[in-house]
């Protein structure tokens, strides 16, 4: 079975729809012709006329027309093009407004984190600045120490101070604060120091009341309170009185204040006198030591150099 | 697809020497007898010439080239845009070939008719194109045309049975 004889004469199956369109589209243009031929004379004319009819100031109507028939797509194409750029530079804004925002929020964290050091450095200056104050007012001579440390341990009610014997501190030296009495040291080493807070149960303190001037001892509850004992029950004592040491136990130089009386009991033959102290005992930073005199000579021995 | 069945049409050759006669003669007495006679202003010289001859021709593109040729000359002499004319009696050519070959137009009286609308297909285009690109346009006058149609099928019914002779 032959597909294809190159030989033969009879047109293809695949010319013959191209040979019958071609025969249409010549029977469509011949039977149109003399309409084309109206339409292209009337064209030329119409064209002649419009390069002699002058609008708007002597321009010529096929300018006018030309602009007319161009200016709809020149609007089209610029609105477009405006709205990209439009777009394109909304999003370039926010890109940068997103940047400027990630920078700006890392501006403020560190400004934060600054303004917070500041804070606490301005504060700690104040702090300082009371302690010098109340350091210079003292009539005895005094050694700051910063707190260290605190005793593990819910029972001893202890911390160690930054100050040891190499800056002249010894054991039983009374330690204070602007606010009141705090406590005693108890161990000394090098550059450290264990201090017994007045609110242990094994410290005393020699204590007078303020107005009345009974004198006590005060001794350390474990309830973050201390009493006074052998205060006789006819003693008057009343809530809110002001607690300072006596000086007689040696230790703590008369007239500090040691904290107030919030309350009292009557027992069988001594009062029973609650004494919150009036030292922050929960916000400890900065101390000072009172020096006795032995102990400003070491002191002194320490920092001047051997001959 | 078969072509539709057309009236048996009879077509007339026109002798060269006689229209181009025609069309000169035509041009001439426009030019000269509106100097003469008012009414002359009204008739339409070479548009009776297209009509009469696209009508013994029946033959659109030779309807459509001789209304440009006159129109064209028409405007030239005229103090109009080029165009104008030209562009009226093309489509006048063109319409009177349509009429020529679809209707029996060899005897007075549908000649006439034919010729009526013709002239008044021809003003309102002219009338059209001045009033779409003449700045200010011109007023319409109906009058005006109700006048020039009276007039130009008046003189073809003198004109067209003249040249009849020649064909």
């Amino acid at each position: 079975m032959t597909l294809f004889d190159p030989n033969s004469t009879e047109p293809t199956a695949s010319a013959q729809p191209v040979k019958r369109e071609g025969t249409a589209v010549s029977a469509l243009l011949a039977r149109r012709r003399p309409l084309l031929v109206l339409a292209a004379v009337l064209l030329v004319q119409l064209l002649l006329l419009s390069f002699q009819i002058t609008r708007n100031h002597d321009v010529r109507l096929i300018r006018v027309w030309a602009v007319a028939l161009v200016d709809p797509f020149q609007r089209s194409l610029r609105g477009i093009t405006e709205v990209s750029e439009g777009a394109w530079r909304s999003y370039r804004s926010l890109w940068r407004a997103q940047q400027e925002n990630q920078e700006l929020r890392t501006q403020l964290v560190s400004a934060q984190s600054q303004i917070l050091q500041l804070s606490e450095q301005a504060a700690e200056s104040v702090r300082l600045r009371a302690l010098l104050e109340f350091k210079s007012q003292l009539p005895f001579q005094t050694v700051a120490a910063e707190v260290i440390a605190s005793s593990p341990g819910e029972s001893s009610n202890a911390i160690f101070i930054g100050k040891g014997a190499d800056e002249g501190v010894t054991s039983d030296l009374a330690v204070i604060t602007p606010e009141g009495v705090l406590g005693k040291t108890i161990a000394v080493f090098s550059h450290s120091s264990q201090v017994l807070l007045l609110t242990d149960p094994s410290s005393g303190v020699g204590v007078m009341l303020e107005k009345t001037r009974v004198q006590g001892v005060l001794k350390g509850d474990s309830r973050n309170l201390c009493l006074i004992r052998y205060i006789m029950n006819q003693e008057p004592v009343s809530p809110g009185e002001a607690v300072l040491t006596s000086g007689l136990d040696q230790i703590y130089p008369k007239g500090l204040r040691v904290g107030t009386v919030v309350g009292t009991t009557a027992g069988n033959i001594y009062k029973r006198v609650e004494v919150k102290p009036a030292a922050d005992l929960s916000r400890l930073e900065t101390v000072l030591v009172v020096l006795k005199p032995n102990s400003i000579e070491q002191r002194a021995a320490n920092v001047s150099p051997h001959p | 697809m078969p072509v539709p069945p057309q009236r048996e049409v009879e077509a007339f050759r026109v002798r060269p020497i006689t229209l181009w006669v025609a069309i000169l003669l035509a041009l001439l007495l426009q030019t000269i007898l509106p100097l003469r006679f008012a009414l002359a202003g009204l008739m339409d010289l070479p548009l009776l010439v297209t009509v009469y001859f696209t009508l013994v021709r029946q033959n659109k593109i030779f309807g459509t080239f001789l209304g440009t040729g006159l129109g064209l000359v028409q405007d030239a002499l005229s103090h109009g845009y080029l165009g104008m004319f030209g562009m009226a009696k093309a489509l006048t050519g063109y319409l009177t070939a349509s009429a020529a070959v679809r209707f029996n137009l060899d005897s007075l009286l549908p000649r006439a008719v034919v010729t009526a609308g013709l002239i008044v297909i021809h003003n309102l285009c002219m009338t059209g194109l001045q009033r779409a690109l003449v700045d200010p346009p011109p007023t319409f006058v109906p009058l005006d045309l109700a006048s020039a149609v009276l007039v130009n099928v008046a003189l073809s019914l003198i004109l067209f049975p003249l040249l009849d002779r020649f064909r």
